[in-house]
């Protein structure tokens, strides 16, 4: 592990170890090792295929892994179910926005509080629906939503869940700028008030800007980690975009 | 619908419901009677279908257990009297939903459909080859001719059906979880909630509902028999009215079975048979599907954006544009 | 012994003929991802049909059988569509809608052919009825043969269709991906309207036979709906290839069941069954793609 880490951070939050999974003889994880501490953000990038949204699927519960660690707050939590991850304090976003299509936009930050800090659940609701600034769809069903304020209702809906990691898979694919920044600043309010980030993102300004380290994935493992200038003038991770197909452009 | 209008229709409702037995004769008391009962099944059906999104075609199951329940233990063997049973029914039910409902409701979609119809005809056939339930004859109850009584009974399980439903689900985080593993599974799971058993919540609650409803209909027509207390037509039925009512709509349901039910009493009453009645069940289903995917209920729900929605205007929009209406 | 050999080949030639519709009750799902509960309807109006042409015409069995295929082929091809339609609409639970829609068919067919026929049992008489082989001391009914050859002859033709023709390719490219197909340049929504309309023609054909061989009432139409369900959660949804094992499999199940168990029990068997087999294997026990 590299430990070149800007001082904001504190122990870990999130330690993976050896972490294998493999889909058919293709190895999504072929033995994970890495790091996440307290108030960090740090972002997650590599080519298409390179095992990023495994790894979230396996931190989070989604697919049980094969082998190896998943500690979270000291915790082992492999194999555990989603919910009780969930349970545990992490909360999550999806590639694709999961979310509830027929519920209103503030069902679904409600229904993100049901489990978990239910007191004052509607206060905070209202909060974060002026924060990403979707007052005026409080009441239109999700499925009606623009693709941005989909977007929009899915961090909200992660920061519903008061978690102290959050992982966030590509959360500002494909929308407008406006809306980036809308989610861009609320980041850095709840990193203020002591939210970890794990990201992935591949978008390289974004991760330049926002993230304080970069951990690098490629065909299963990690490949390198490090702050954003570090992994820039890596030849490895140049290696590893250009290798293949030049998807994302550093 | 917010304000001094609920409770208005509420006590205009309540008055008309309790005066209904002065003004009817004994045949309307009784279809009276019978549509409180549908919309009670329908109600029951429409949480498991509605809300948490499972559609289960073999409801019926949990209707005859509450038949059979009361029918077997108010029998010459047991003697038992009539209220006991009712608990009894819907333990029972509540118990054998909670239980194949773990593996069964790991099926998604139209696997759980025809999982579940597969064991409800399966209980069927079952119960016209056991002694306990009298075969295909099935069973008489000890007669009991007060139609006010079966009213009432049914008045009070179905109107604690709707409250029980209103509260947990309009009213409740419960409501919240339900609707949300019916919308995204994985994503109501990263949200920290147990789908596997809130969902199951859910299923037996619909089934110990349904049961109560199963009893007093057994002592109120005093004998049943596989068909009439198991039978697919039963499960249809429910399921037609929720659909025609309003899918995971809290009133819909109610509304569904009040117009079908009073539509085939009707049919019953000039024709004598109900075959065309079938039919007419089959085409209201296809026409409910093409124009009115939201249901009656859809036709009074409020647009959000654009303020309330006239309903004559929401139903010519939904007949001149099929298939494209939310 | 001879018992068995008697039991199992009648449950061979029910078999061959639940596989005949089964195959294209498979090939619709692929298609339109819809299961299609008016099966068992189009299987009843089939012998309809048939018992309607004998009554009214005079004429047997046999000669309704390309009748059959054009009209249910007509009927098919215009409700096909309106099943991908509401499939693929915007409504908050399409899956279901489109269920409840081939629900609502199902319900309309069965009480529309109750309110026209009744509740009795009619029968569709042929050159053929009554006549059969014996072979050492088993009996071989030649209606059911005949009925066996038909299934295998339209499992061969679709299978040719789908395996050796530019159009099998589509279809095939369509059940694997329908947002595919259509980039592709394949015009999904006609393709589901002829898909279906030769499920519902080689359907009302398979209905046919089976009224000239058990006849036919409004009320049996469940029973085979059921059976097209059973194959395929057996086969697993939308294999065509799994489903003609299945049905033979379910043919030979059914007639053991009823022989050696009781008749009466041969429902309890085949639901317990199916149960069963969707709760340890829901994709199927026969696993095998289009």
């Amino acid at each position: 592990m590299t430990g070149s880490v800007e001082s904001v951070a504190g122990g870990p939050i999130l330690v993976v170890r050896d972490l294998r999974r493999s889909f058919g003889g293709i190895k999504a994880a072929d033995g994970v090792n890495l790091e996440v501490r307290r108030k960090e953000i740090v972002g997650l990038i590599g080519p298409n295929g390179s095992g990023k949204s495994t790894l979230f699927n396996l931190v989070s519960g989604a697919i049980n892994p094969e082998g190896g660690e998943i500690l979270f707050n000291g915790r082992d939590i492999a194999g555990w179910k989603p919910h009780r991850v969930a349970r545990a304090g992490l909360a999550r976003t999806f590639q694709i926005p999961a979310l509830f299509d027929n519920m209103s936009v503030m069902e679904n930050l409600l229904s993100a509080a049901a489990e978990g800090h239910w007191n004052g659940a509607r206060g905070r609701a209202e909060e974060v629906l002026r924060l990403l600034r979707i007052e005026a769809v409080r009441d239109n069903r999700a499925v009606d939503l623009s693709g941005g304020q989909q977007k929009l209702l899915e961090f909200g809906r992660a920061m519903m869940r008061e978690a102290p990691l959050v992982l966030l898979d590509e959360v500002t694919a494909g929308v407008h700028l406006n809306i980036r920044s809308i989610i861009l600043d609320a980041v850095a309010r709840l990193r203020d008030s002591g939210t970890t980030f794990f990201l992935i993102e591949h978008d390289m300004e974004l991760v330049k800007n926002v993230c304080d380290r970069i951990i690098v994935m490629d065909a299963g493992q990690v490949i390198t980690t490090g702050r954003f200038d570090e992994i820039a003038t890596n030849s490895e991770v140049m290696q590893a975009y250009l290798g293949r197909r030049a998807e994302v452009s550093p | 619908m917010r304000g001094w209008f609920p409770i208005v229709l509420l006590v205009c409702g309540a008055a008309v419901v309790f005066a209904l037995p002065e003004l009817l004769n004994a045949y309307w008391l009784r279809i009276a009677t019978g549509v409180l009962m549908w919309a009670g099944l329908a109600c029951s059906w429409n949480i498991i279908g509605g809300y948490a999104g499972y559609i289960d075609f073999g409801h019926s199951v949990f209707f005859g257990i509450g038949a059979y329940a009361s029918a077997i233990l108010m029998g010459d063997a047991f003697g038992w009297p009539f209220a006991a049973t009712i608990p009894v029914g819907l333990l029972a039910a509540g118990g054998v939903a909670a239980v194949i409902g773990g593996p069964t409701l790991r099926l998604r979609g139209a696997y759980f459909a025809i999982a579940t119809w597969a064991f409800a005809e399966t209980l069927l056939q079952l119960a016209t080859v056991l002694e306990i339930t009298g075969g295909t004859a099935g069973l008489s109850l000890p007669p009991f001719l007060n139609e006010r009584f079966f009213y009432f009974a049914m008045l009070t399980a179905a109107a604690a059906t709707y409250a029980l439903t209103w509260l947990l689900f309009e009213r409740s985080r419960f409501g919240l979880k339900v609707k949300a593993l019916r919308d995204h599974e994985p994503a109501a799971e990263a949200m920290g909630i147990n789908t596997a058993a809130v969902k199951l919540q859910a299923f037996a609650l619909s089934a110990a509902t349904a049961a109560v409803f199963g009893s007093i209909y057994a002592y109120w027509v005093t004998f049943i028999n596989p068909r009439s207390t198991l039978g697919g037509d039963i499960t249809d039925q429910m399921v037609v009215m929720v659909l025609l009512g309003g899918l995971g709509s809290l009133w819909g349901p109610a509304l569904g079975a009040a117009a079908l039910f009073i539509v085939n009493r009707i049919f019953w009453m000039y024709w004598g048979d109900t075959t065309f009645y079938i039919a007419i069940l089959g085409l209201a289903i296809i026409v409910v599907v093409l124009f009115l995917p939201n249901g009656l209920a859809g036709l009074f729900a409020r647009k959000t954006q654009n303020g309330s929605q006239n309903a004559g205007r929401a139903l010519w929009r939904a007949l001149t544009r099929p298939g494209v209406e939310r | 012994m001879d018992l068995l050999l008697q039991t199992l080949l009648n449950g061979i030639l029910i078999g061959g003929i639940i596989a005949s519709f089964s195959i294209g009750f498979q090939l619709t799902f692929g298609v339109l991802h819809v299961i299609d509960f008016a099966v068992g309807a189009w299987v009843v109006l089939g012998g309809y049909l048939a018992y309607w042409m004998s009554t009214l015409l005079g004429v047997g069995g046999f000669v309704s059988l390309p009748v059959a295929f054009v009209v249910f082929g007509a009927i098919g091809y215009l409700i096909g569509p309106v099943i991908y339609r509401v499939r693929n609409s915007r409504y908050a639970r399409p899956e279901l809608m489109a269920l409840a829609l081939t629900f609502g068919l199902f319900t309309l067919l069965r009480g529309g052919a109750l309110t026209l026929w009744g509740f009795n049992t009619r029968s569709v008489p042929t050159a053929l009825s009554g006549e059969s082989l014996m072979i050492g001391s088993v009996t071989v009914p030649l209606l059911r043969v005949v009925a066996f050859a038909f299934a295998c002859a339209v499992a061969a033709a679709l299978f040719l269709i789908l395996y050796r023709t530019r159009y099998g390719l589509a279809i095939r490219a369509t059940a694997e991906n329908r947002h595919n197909a259509g980039l592709m340049g394949v015009d999904v929504q006609r393709l589901s309207a002829n898909v279906y309309g030769l499920y519902a023609a080689v359907t009302g054909m398979a209905g046919v036979l089976m009224a000239a061989i058990y006849s036919v009432n409004p009320e049996i139409g469940l029973r085979y709906t059921l059976f097209a369900f059973f194959v395929a959660v057996l086969a697993g949804l939308g294999s065509v290839g799994g489903a003609i094992l299945a049905a033979l499999l379910f043919g030979i199940m059914e007639s053991v069941v009823a022989t050696y168990v009781g008749s009466s029990y041969s429902h309890l068997a085949i639901f317990a069954t199916l149960y069963l087999v969707l709760l340890v294997s829901p994709r199927g026990i026969l696993q095998r793609g289009l």
